[in-house]
């Protein structure tokens, strides 16, 4: 397994750590906190497989606007899953 | 039961997809159909043509420029339909959800940042045909801020110091440059989104289609979320 594998294998793994996490918190403003990292490990998987375009869409619509409005959706409603 | 059917639903789809994906092509194999159809033009042809260094740019905004065009309409159409389920819900009943106030840590953040990720977002936006990111990033980024100045001065604020006049024109600014492009191209050059001779007109009119694809989008977010954000306060 070459170096390039292990990088994306470490990636694939954060990415479905980060995805039963998100599905299993109760606390909503971690798990915003959580997608965004899902977003970015995700983003340079992109960049790691030479896509930065799509790495910089990533990075703007999947950890910058949509962490923003769920954010926003959290002081409109409350923290906790209930 | 209804948990034991999800559980089968997602294993069988699971395993089409696994099925699907272990049919791909290793990345990067050369002889595969993708490599072999119009690719080889746009590498070997993409800067002659395409007005600018980025292929990728080259591709969204010349060879491509139908498809994008119907993304930006998308978001325009998008954005028309929030508005109009909006106007027809009337006015609410109940009354406002408590709003939560910002502590002021995010608040000084938020207003500290202001200028950098308004920079950043003007740059990815100007340098966006030859640079990777472009119109589209940079209008997301832009929009992102707007939903935070909200966060952090209040919604009504954000409304007053964005001119509303200026900001209902810019929303449909993208769709309507893409047009001018299409017909543009067809009068001066003979065909759809053609784009203008010489090299500095061609990067020119890249540089004007980018920042219409950025404006706009972030004046279209920027309206899907003040006209949402009335809504909950009707």
């Amino acid at each position: 397994m070459s170096p390039n594998d292990v990088f994306d294998l470490l990636i694939l793994t954060l990415l479905i750590g980060c995805a039963l996490a998100i599905a299993r918190l109760k606390d909503l403003a971690a798990a915003v906190v959580l997608f965004s990292i899902y977003s970015f490990s995700l983003c340079l998987l992109w960049v790691h497989r030479g896509a930065p375009d799509v790495a910089m869409t990533e990075a703007a619509v999947g950890a910058g606007i949509t962490a923003v409005l769920f954010f926003y959706a959290l002081t409109r409603t409350g923290r906790r899953e209930k | 039961m209804r948990s034991a059917l999800a559980l089968v639903l997602v294993v069988v789809l699971a395993a089409l997809m696994m099925a699907g994906v272990s049919q791909l092509p290793p990345p990067g194999e050369a002889d595969q159909a993708v490599h072999r159809h119009v690719a080889a033009n746009y590498l070997a042809d993409g800067v002659e043509e395409g007005g600018t260094g980025n292929r990728v740019t080259a591709v969204l905004l010349d060879y491509r420029a139908l498809d994008t065009y119907g993304e930006v309409v998308v978001i325009f159409a998008a954005l028309i339909a929030v508005l109009l389920v909006r106007s027809a819900g009337g006015p609410r009943t109940q009354p406002p959800p408590r709003r939560v106030p910002v502590s002021p840590v995010v608040d000084q953040v938020i207003r500290l940042m202001t200028p950098f990720i308004a920079l950043f977002a003007l740059f990815m936006i100007i340098e966006g045909h030859v640079l990777p990111g472009g119109g589209f990033q940079g209008g997301v980024v832009l929009g992102a801020l707007m939903i935070l100045l909200s966060l952090a001065l209040g919604p009504d604020r954000l409304r007053g110091a964005l001119h509303t006049g200026a900001l209902f024109w810019l929303r449909a600014v993208a769709p309507l440059a893409f047009t001018v492009s299409a017909l543009a191209g067809l009068g001066l050059v003979g065909w759809w989104f053609a784009l203008p001779e010489p090299g500095w007109m061609r990067e020119f009119a890249l540089v004007l289609l980018e920042l219409a694809i950025g404006f706009g989008g972030a004046a279209a977010l920027t309206g899907f979320f003040l006209s949402l954000e009335e809504d909950i306060h009707r």
